[in-house]
């Protein structure tokens, strides 16, 4: 990239020059989140939850920086979709994203590492609803509007989406409405508000604002768990598999519990650790996309 | 018309404060007015104003959320901009998309998404961006989310206005207050100043009053004003009146006591004449007894003789004692009185050859409480009148009839008849032109007791020409019970 443009160039014939301004408008379509050296290392962001905590994006930031040993940027987008497409693309080195975008772009994907949460890399979907309403079953819940989180995520989304295709229903036809808030705070709060009569939602969410935001997170209360699947883990495109940052970073994210700064991010995420997994730990995932797709 | 007569009944004291404290709560009421529609505008363009930007900014807010009808992000807006426009206080927004229907409201269990829009909402608005429900305190604005030309749904809000109304309230209660306050400060100042101000009225009314009950006092010097002006010359007025009056009156009671002393005067000389008549009987006697008073028969005869003298001149003295004696002519009328007035007559008519036919009919056991002395004195006046106006050796008259309710006298002459003058001074209304004429005092005397005791005067023609002058006198109501209860 640095060497496209040869300095010592005499003269531009009409042939370079439209390959110089066709690779200029290719550079400017995509130097936004373009990932290069000079422009440090690009870590993207899925508004899991707390995206907007300033205290822990700093941590964070800072935390990869020193261990990385370069300027480390935080790309953070409105959907999963955006993310996923950046990183996908090529113009993020990194990105913590949902375990369904994974599986749906497992051979283009490789993990870094995955979450640990009360010691396991696992985590639950939760169906909620009103703290007030008197269900116990989701069958129940026919007839509602619906609130979830993102068409790309697994707790959000899939879960719920896999759970009525197994009982050979659709979202549209088994809820009155559904709607989308791109963010599981943001699902808490449209059912505890009464927007959506129940919701699909992020049980580490769910289960970590219940402490901070126990005001907001009373107000709902829990109708079904799912299984426990794999929790969102962090993922580099294959095409960076070489890349030394990488390892960096994988090394930066599981032995962040050893470390002092970066036990400060993970008492604010208040996650155990990061470890290393294997692919199959989002099989179940993976099996549920699959229900999904069968169902039609 | 009674209230009217009954307000013009308040005195201008209490009629002026009245006034101008009425008018000074009228002035209130239309500077209240003015200043509550005033700013209840300010208020309402202000309202206006800040709605018209809380919905512009939810409008840049939600627009793009609508177009998409992305429920999820209509409400986060409507939830977000709730809490960051708190001077509009607003309560509720609902936002509707292209359809109609319901895309998000703030309070969603009330208007849940996806529903049709209650009817009441589409009716409460006005003309003016915010409509205001006086008995809800809530203010109400409406706007429709038009993107290129195209309607694509609406946002219907609500404002908590109870803020805007107690702030009206509170200046209403403080206008009525700090009004109420003032007119009470200028009625009273009002009240003071008028008083002050007609103070002086107020002491030359009192002195009016009491002139017209007979004592006309002079204004004191302390009552006048400090300063000099119209109520001085005003006052310097009154006690010149005042001062011309007393000398009138001073005046004609030095005349009523000149021509009491001419008539003395008069009947002084006939009674000297009376007394002189006899005296030289007396004398002769007298020297009869000096000389033959040894004689049984002649002395006898002097004695008597200078007894019969003496008892006349003594009738005389009586009489005109009993005139002219102060302190007894308070005493009420008797038959004596006109007694008197016959011997008073007597030497008058011998002077002048005149007889004087008397008619007394006085009834034995009739009090009067007429007073004695004045109509003593106006029938004695009467009759030297009538004696004046009657040639010698003609005749004059005096009749006299008590009845149970009236004293009626009349005398008569045979005069050439009264002049005008003299008549009018006895019987006209107004006697003034007549006694400012001069004439007659006499008969001004008469007049004046006639107009003390509520009687009358009536100058007529006699059946053989001359006058005959009747004064009728009603005998006063307890009068005529002390005597029936005496008999």
């Amino acid at each position: 990239m640095t060497a496209r443009y040869p300095a010592t160039s005499q003269v531009l014939d009409r042939r370079s020059a439209l390959a110089l301004c066709g690779s200029a408008v290719v550079s400017l379509a995509l130097s936004p989140g373009r990932a290069s050296a000079q422009e440090g290392f690009k870590f993207g962001l899925t508004p899991v939850f707390l995206s907007n905590d300033l205290e822990l994006l700093a941590r964070l930031r800072a935390y990869l920086t020193e261990a990385i040993g370069e300027p480390v940027e935080l790309v953070s987008r409105r959907t999963y979709q955006e993310i996923t497409a950046l990183l996908v693309a090529g113009q993020l080195h990194a990105a913590w994203i949902c375990g369904y975008p994974y599986v749906q772009f497992k051979s283009e994907l490789d993990l870094v590492a995955t979450p640990s949460w009360h010691g396991k890399p696992l985590y639950q979907s939760y169906l909620i609803a009103a703290a007030d309403r008197p269900t116990e079953r989701w069958e129940n819940l026919k007839g509602d509007i619906h609130a979830f989180s993102d068409p790309d995520s697994n707790s959000g989304f899939l879960v719920t989406r896999a759970l009525l295709a197994e009982n050979g229903l659709k979202p549209e036809g088994f809820f009155a409405r559904t709607f989308y808030t791109y963010g599981h705070r943001n699902v808490i709060r449209a059912v505890a508000s009464g927007l959506a009569q129940s919701g699909s939602v992020d049980g580490y969410v769910w289960d970590v604002m219940r402490e901070m935001e126990p005001d907001l997170v009373t107000q709902t209360r829990i109708v079904r768990r799912s299984e426990w699947l794999g929790f969102p883990p962090v993922a580099a495109p294959k095409a960076l598999a070489g890349d030394p940052r990488i390892a960096r970073l994988k090394d930066a994210l599981t032995e962040m519990d050893r470390r002092e700064e970066g036990r400060k991010v993970l008492a604010l995420l208040r996650l155990d650790g990061f470890v290393a997994t294997e692919p199959a730990l989002f099989d179940s995932i993976a099996a549920k996309v699959d229900a999904v797709r069968r169902f039609g | 018309m009674s209230t009217f007569r009954r307000l013009r009944a308040i005195p201008v004291s209490y009629r002026v404060p009245i006034l101008v404290a009425l008018l000074m709560v009228a002035i209130s009421g239309v500077i209240s007015e003015r200043v509550l529609d005033r700013l209840s505008r300010t208020q309402e363009s202000f309202i206006d104003g800040l709605a018209g930007s809380y919905l512009d900014g939810l409008t840049a807010a939600v627009l793009p959320a609508v177009l998409r009808g992305d429920v999820w992000e209509v409400f986060d807006a409507l939830d977000r901009s709730q809490k960051s426009y708190q001077a509009l206080s607003p309560v509720e927004a609902v936002v509707t998309g292209a359809d109609g229907k319901v895309l998000a409201a703030t309070d969603p269990t009330r208007i849940p998404s996806f529903s049709e829009l209650p009817d009441a909402y589409a009716s409460r608005y006005g003309a003016r961006t915010v409509t205001f429900d006086r008995e809800a305190d809530t203010g109400f604005a409406y706007r429709d989310l038009v993107y290129q030309g195209q309607k694509v749904g609406a946002i219907h809000t609500a404002f908590d206005a109870s803020h805007i109304f107690a702030e009206r309230r509170e200046i209403l209660a403080t206008l009525l207050v700090t009004n109420g306050v003032l007119a009470a400060i200028f009625s009273l100042g009002g009240f003071l100043l008028v008083r002050r101000m007609i103070a002086p009225m107020r002491v030359l009314e009192d002195h009016m009053r009491a002139a017209a009950n007979g004592v006309a006092e002079p204004i004191s010097s302390r009552e006048f004003p400090s300063r000099g002006g119209e109520v001085a010359s005003l006052f310097n007025g009154y006690n010149a009146l005042v001062h011309a009056e007393r000398e009138r009156a001073n005046l004609a009671m030095q005349l009523a006591e000149e021509e009491k002393l001419a008539s003395l005067g008069r009947l002084a000389s006939g009674m000297a004449h009376e007394i002189n008549n006899p005296l030289g009987g007396l004398f002769n006697a007298i020297d009869t007894l000096k000389t033959h008073g040894r004689t049984p028969g002649v002395r006898d005869t002097s004695i008597s003789l200078i007894e019969r003298g003496l008892n006349g001149i003594r009738e005389v003295v009586e009489a005109a004692l009993a005139t002219y004696r102060p302190e007894r002519s308070a005493r009420p009328l008797s038959a004596d009185d006109l007694e008197d007035v016959r011997v008073l007559m007597k030497p008058e008519l011998r002077r002048r050859r005149q007889r004087l036919d008397w008619q007394v009919d006085w009834p034995a056991g009739l009090a009067a409480t007429i007073p004695g002395g004045p109509v003593r004195q106006a029938v004695l006046n009467l009759l030297l009148n009538a004696s004046a106006a009657t040639p010698e050796a003609g005749e004059i008259g005096l009749k006299v009839e008590r009845t149970a309710h009236q004293l009626k006298i009349s005398v008569s002459d045979e005069g050439p008849g009264m002049p005008r003058d003299s008549i009018a001074m006895l019987s006209d209304d107004d006697p003034g032109p007549a006694v400012r004429a001069g004439r007659g005092l006499g008969l001004w005397m008469v007049r004046r007791m006639v107009d003390a005791c509520g009687g009358k005067a009536i100058v007529e023609t006699g059946p053989s020409g001359g006058s005959v002058v009747t004064l009728i006198l009603p005998i006063p109501e307890e009068a005529r019970n002390e005597r029936s209860h005496a008999a």
